[in-house]
């Protein structure tokens, strides 16, 4: 990192942006505390002078408002309002905020700059920004207090038609469990830690029974360590089993919780957030939708856990999954035309192949309106009938001449030949019982 | 992200007048077999698609594209314009794929060259486009049910690509006046109905397009605002490829979609099966797949920008999966991909091994050198996502174990049998919607949590908090009592599970009783008789009210475990030991009366019982399952009943008919002794426990308690019986 000796807001900024963005890339949330006297700076690299320019960049001196990661500007004055709005830099500073889309907040000093007043505002910037998120962890009756780490951000689904941020409840509820291998590597907004604590009668957190060597051997986090928590049951289960919990945030929120390890020794009970909606994951289907297994007329794991009822097939297959006709380029027709010249040659053995091919070819050829194409695999199979050896079973020309003449039907467009659901079906001849006999 | 941006609908208008028959004037040779290999047989003249055939496959492979990766909520509607316009869907969802929209092409076929050029224009596919952009969808439709008051959060916008053949930049201008005009009067309609939405956004996308080698009589036009509702933009293609490519671009440009080449991906060649070669594919997708590369700046792009900014992509290298290990892996986005070159080999080679199920981690090679796997390939169900995994560092770097905080110390967690209960509390999909009695929509994951909630009522977390978990004997009664309802197999069950213990307990088998926390050897066995029998008692108890089969079960087990004599001895010696019972005693006592009642009391609770059951004119049930009585005596308690109710004073019709059927019944059978003695139907248990020298009232019918016990222990026939509603029993 350069010194940034002299009040140059904007440097100080480009700086924590790169930072942030080399160490932590541009997904994960990140609090930046501005501590600041309140002036800033003279003449060329002030606030003032970059304001004043900030809409006159490049690409490549961009100003770093708003920071390309999600972020919370605070912005902690060593001056009291008065002060501050005795010049414009309050002024200044929040247009930053403004420029930050809004994300953040100033904080002054109320009163004289004491030692006390500076701490009071550090306080307040601790209780707005770095409070714990406290939530319980339920299964059916079976519960447990913890503390989720990083604080869940709220979360908003489409700006327009509910711009309202979503925050995930404080109860967050089992609703059952689903194998890793079925939940499959899932995106997620973000990941946090559970970690149970213990709280006292009156609700306040006593400990999250993390012993310190210093502490007395009664602490309460002794205490609280051997008292049995279900976190660390379901802990245990999810890491032994290789399942994911799968819990209720909020309406149409769901995440799941699992054991991550950190290292062979280092484990942990974690909880991803999904996207907020009925199908959060296309695989699992809507998760209303899932219900629990003894419902189902015979187990969807089968009897010896050998299947899965997931992942839930699409009512559509996508395109390179349903044999798709794509001409744009010339080897694409070329392959399609290939096919059926090398199937055509293998006749009678091949009839089937030859005909799913050919109707493959001419319902696209239809659809595209590509009846000059019918003509000419016309054409070449009738010149294939010419070429045919000596050898050759009698059906093979048969075929070829009865599959020629049906294109040539189809590429006049107008006839029921030309029906795109109608296929070329096989001529029945006397030989093709023997050929499919060969087959 | 918008869901009703303008690209939730998009409105094809392709001219089918007689001029897009002409050739686009660039050849494809499809006689390619003959040409290699039969020598002196002149291969097929070169056949040439029109400019309909390009206009036709170029849209739909954009409609390919964009279902590959929105097959839902990004709508086409797809217009043919000549005399008139055809519309050849509709914005429904299952009108929304390839199949439909082929079928529907052929049924138009090619535009006729002979057709009157007169009577055919494109402004009357334009016109119904811009009335078919007015028309609701089906997803704005649900979001304007759903948002009620706020229904006019719901945005009306749409795009409509025009491909035809225009005759002059005057042309192209009349048009967009016309879709200006179309607009204009179609909101005002759409003001006054229900069913239409007035468009707030239009883009209006026109393509002219003109055989190879012409010059072409319109020119460019970028991005243009002609009013506040549209928008229009003007691009001047050469058919055949470059017609394709045009689209190809904009797909792009339209869904935010960036391109990812997959590179040095190993394929078995078709000739040589022992070697392999290395291909490269590429892959469409949305643009967020690269955020981490778009902020970072760290692209590492293959550059070749021949097809202007929109051809750069982003390249990954293929990792060869080394196991078939599953991992969760922290993945911070899953979208779909479609690839460019759907048919060629190297793609169809890639997406059928996806298909299979593989999955293929891809690594993204840094300026720096160092390797990065940044993303995965895999498929869910038909359909192969581009995951994007995060590569960068973590901030929760070495965070404590769980082992070190609450409850980390503790070691005997029941981690197997919460496994099975995971695993037992499994989801699966309900996609039929099912019905509750009351004829309401049953909500399967309702029903999840639900059946969380039974299998919970009573589940100790720790080895040494539990008798019966740890027994086999008891899995077959602990794992259907949990049930919602029972079937009478799971019932008899249930039962022989109870009388299977009754015997343990008579050859005084051993218990896995866990001896934590108590000095010594532990509790005697009687001692641990009774706890067992507690627990067991929580665990049934806490499941009485699902159903009757339940209460059955209940029923038995309170008959079966009555008080063996050496209780008595037991009691005798006093109270010392209750300091220190069990933990599951606690918890059976959260079910029970709280304290012990002093005889008086009980005697006061008795009339009461006495007093409700006749009132509500409650017949007492038979006990059909527990084992047959010693004999059929009436019993003592019957004597007693008009005894009790001289105490009450005047009697009603009611309370003297339903008293007359009691009597009438209970002389068919023999009543519980915990109902007997319940109190508001709750039967305290261990009463004796609390008595001084073990002192029996008459009343608390001490000789009946025991004698069930003794009998079933010695011959444990089961003699099944239904209970009908009277509390007659019948035996089967």
């Amino acid at each position: 990192m350069d010194d940034y000796d002299k009040t140059c807001l904007e440097s100080a900024l480009v700086g924590v942006c790169n930072i942030v963005q080399q160490e932590w890339g541009g997904a994960i949330p990140c609090q930046v505390v501005l501590v600041t006297d309140g002036c800033l700076g003279i003449g060329r690299g002030s606030l003032r002078h970059s304001l004043a320019t900030q809409n006159q960049r490049s690409e490549s001196n961009r100003f770093p408002l708003p920071f390309p990661f999600p972020s919370k500007l605070y912005v902690m004055c060593m001056a009291n309002l008065e002060e501050l709005q005795s010049t414009d830099s309050l002024e200044c500073l929040e247009r930053l905020i403004d420029l930050n889309n809004g994300e953040g907040q100033i904080f002054t000093i109320d009163g004289p700059l004491c030692l006390k007043n500076v701490q009071s505002m550090f306080g307040k910037l601790i209780d707005l920004a770095y409070t714990p998120f406290h939530a319980v962890v339920k299964c059916g009756h079976l519960t447990a207090d913890v503390q989720v780490f990083p604080r869940p951000e709220p979360f908003v689904t489409d700006e327009e038609i509910d711009p309202i941020p979503k925050v995930i409840n404080t109860d967050l509820e089992i609703v059952g469990f689903i194998d890793i291998a079925d939940i499959s590597s899932p995106p997620v907004l973000s990941r946090h830690l559970v970690l149970p604590i213990a709280l006292n009668k009156e609700g306040d957190e006593v400990g999250t029974g993390i012993t310190d060597d210093n502490e007395d051997e009664n602490s309460a986090n002794q205490i609280a360590g051997k008292i049995p928590n279900f976190c660390v049951l379901l802990h245990g289960s999810l890491k032994v089993e290789g399942m994911v919990a799968i819990v209720q945030l909020g309406p149409e929120w769901h995440g799941m919780l699992y054991s991550q390890a950190d290292s062979k020794k280092k484990s942990n009970l974690m909880m991803s957030l999904f996207e907020p909606g009925p199908e959060p994951l296309p695989w699992l289907g809507k998760m209303a939708q899932l219900g629990p297994i003894s419902d189902a007329k015979e187990n969807p794991y089968g009897e010896d856990d050998n299947k899965s009822p997931f992942p839930l097939q699409p009512k559509n297959k996508r395109s390179y999954a349903q044999n798709v006709t794509v001409w744009i380029k010339p080897s694409g027709l070329q392959t399609d035309v290939q096919k059926i010249l090398r199937n055509a040659r293998k006749l009678p053995e091949k009839t089937q192949t030859f005909y799913k091919e050919l109707n493959r070819l001419r319902k696209a050829a239809l659809a595209f309106g590509f009846l000059d194409l019918l003509k000419g695999v016309a054409d070449m199979l009738e010149r294939e009938c010419t070429l045919l050896p000596d050898t050759a079973h009698p059906d093979a020309a048969f075929q070829l001449t009865h599959a020629a003449q049906q294109l040539k039907l189809a590429s006049t467009g107008t006839s029921e030949y030309a029906a795109y659901d109608h296929n070329i079906t096989p001529l029945h001849t006397d030989f093709s019982g023997s050929s499919t006999e060969r087959m | 992200m918008r869901i009703f941006s303008e690209s939730h609908k998009t409105v094809f208008v392709v001219d089918h007048c007689p001029y897009m028959a002409e050739s686009c004037r660039q050849h494809v040779e499809f006689d390619m077999l003959v040409k290699n290999r039969t020598p002196g047989i002149i291969p097929l003249a070169p056949i040439s698609k029109s400019l309909w055939t390009c206009s036709v496959e170029s849209s739909m492979e954009y409609c390919r594209i964009m279902y590959d990766i929105f097959p839902f909520k990004k709508l086409v509607n797809f217009i043919v314009s000549d005399s008139g316009a055809h519309v050849l869907n509709s914005w429904t969802q299952e009108d929304q794929n390839l199949q439909e929209l082929m079928a529907a092409l052929a049924t138009v076929g090619p535009p006729n060259p002979r057709a009157d050029p007169e009577c055919c224009s494109i402004l009357h596919g334009l016109v119904a486009a811009v009335e078919t952009l007015c028309k609701i969808t089906e997803y704005q439709h649900e979001a304007r049910t759903l948002l009620m008051e706020n229904a006019e959060r719901v945005g009306n916008r749409g795009r409509i690509i025009c491909i035809t053949n225009a005759k002059s930049d005057s042309h192209v201008r009349m048009l967009e006046d016309c879709v200006q005009e179309t607009i204009h009067e179609h909101n005002k309609l759409a003001a006054n109905s229900d069913h239409l939405m007035q468009i707030q956004k239009c883009e209006l996308v026109l393509i002219h397009t003109y055989p190879v080698g012409e010059d072409s009589l319109v020119s460019d036009r970028p991005k243009k605002e002609l009013s506040p509702v549209l928008t229009s933009e003007v691009h001047s293609v050469r058919a055949g490829r470059h017609l394709a490519t045009k689209l190809n671009v904009l797909v792009q440009q339209h869904f935010d979609l960036a391109s990812t080449t997959i590179t040095n991906i190993p394929m078995k060649e078709e000739q040589h099966a022992n070697t392999s070669a290395n291909y490269d594919v590429e892959l469409l997708h949305h643009k967020d797949a690269h955020v981490d590369f778009l902020r970072s700046g760290d692209t590492h792009s293959g550059g070749s920008s021949r097809e202007g900014p929109f051809k750069e992509t982003v390249t990954l290298k293929w990792c060869t999966p080394r196991t078939n290990s599953i991992e969760l892996h922290y993945c911070t986005g899953a979208y779909r991909i479609s690839p460019v070159d759907v048919n060629s080999r190297p793609s169809s080679c890639l997406t059928n091994f996806l298909l299979n199920g593989r999955s293929v981690l891809l690594e993204q090679p840094r300026k720096s050198g160092s390797k990065v796997i940044s993303h995965m390939l895999s498929s869910h169900g038909g359909e192969i996502f581009l995951h994007v995994l995060s590569s960068s560092r973590s901030i929760l770097e070495d965070p404590p174990s769980i082992s070190e905080g609450c409850g980390g110390r503790v070691t005997d967690y029941r981690i197997t049998d919460f496994g099975e209960f995971m695993r037992e509390n499994r989801l699966t999909p309900f996609l039929d919607p099912r019905y509750k009695m009351d004829a309401s929509l049953e909500i399967p994951l309702e029903r999840a949590k639900d059946q969380l909630e039974k299998h919970t009522r009573y589940w100790p977390m720790i080895i040494s908090q539990t008798t019966i978990f740890n027994m086999q004997a008891v899995v077959p009664l602990a794992s259907v009592i949990v049930k919602e309802s029972l079937t009478e197999e799971d019932v008899l069950n249930c039962q022989k599970t109870i009388y299977n213990l009754v015997d343990m307990e008579r050859k005084n088998d051993p218990l896995p009783i866990s001896t934590v926390g108590t000095r010594g050897k532990g509790p005697k066995r009687d001692e641990q008789y009774r706890i067992m029998w507690n627990e067991l008692e929580t665990l049934v108890r806490a499941h009485v009210s699902n159903s009757e089969k339940h209460q059955r079960v209940l029923e038995c087990l309170m008959a079966c475990r009555s008080k063996p004599p050496e209780e008595e001895e037991r009691k005798k010696r006093g109270r010392k030991r209750e300091d220190r019972e069990d933990k599951s005693e606690q918890a059976a006592k959260e079910h029970g009366p709280e304290k012990p009642r002093p005889d008086s009391d009980r005697l006061k609770g008795i009339l009461e019982r006495g007093k409700e059951e006749l009132a509500e004119a409650e017949v007492i049930k038979d006990s059909p399952d527990s084992p047959e009585p010693p004999n059929k005596k009436p019993l003592v308690e019957m004597d007693e009943t008009p005894h009790m109710e001289k105490s009450k004073g005047p009697m009603s019709l009611l309370s003297l008919w339903s008293n007359r059927i009691n009597t009438a019944n209970s002389r068919k059978h023999q009543e519980f002794a915990g109902r007997l003695n319940s109190v508001n139907n709750r039967a305290e248990l261990y009463q004796h426990l609390k008595e001084e020298n073990g002192e029996e009232v008459g009343l608390t019918g001490g000789p009946r308690t025991s004698i069930p016990f003794l009998k079933c222990s010695h011959s444990p026939v089961v003699n099944r019986m239904e209970t009908t509603e009277n509390g007659k029993a019948s035996r089967q």
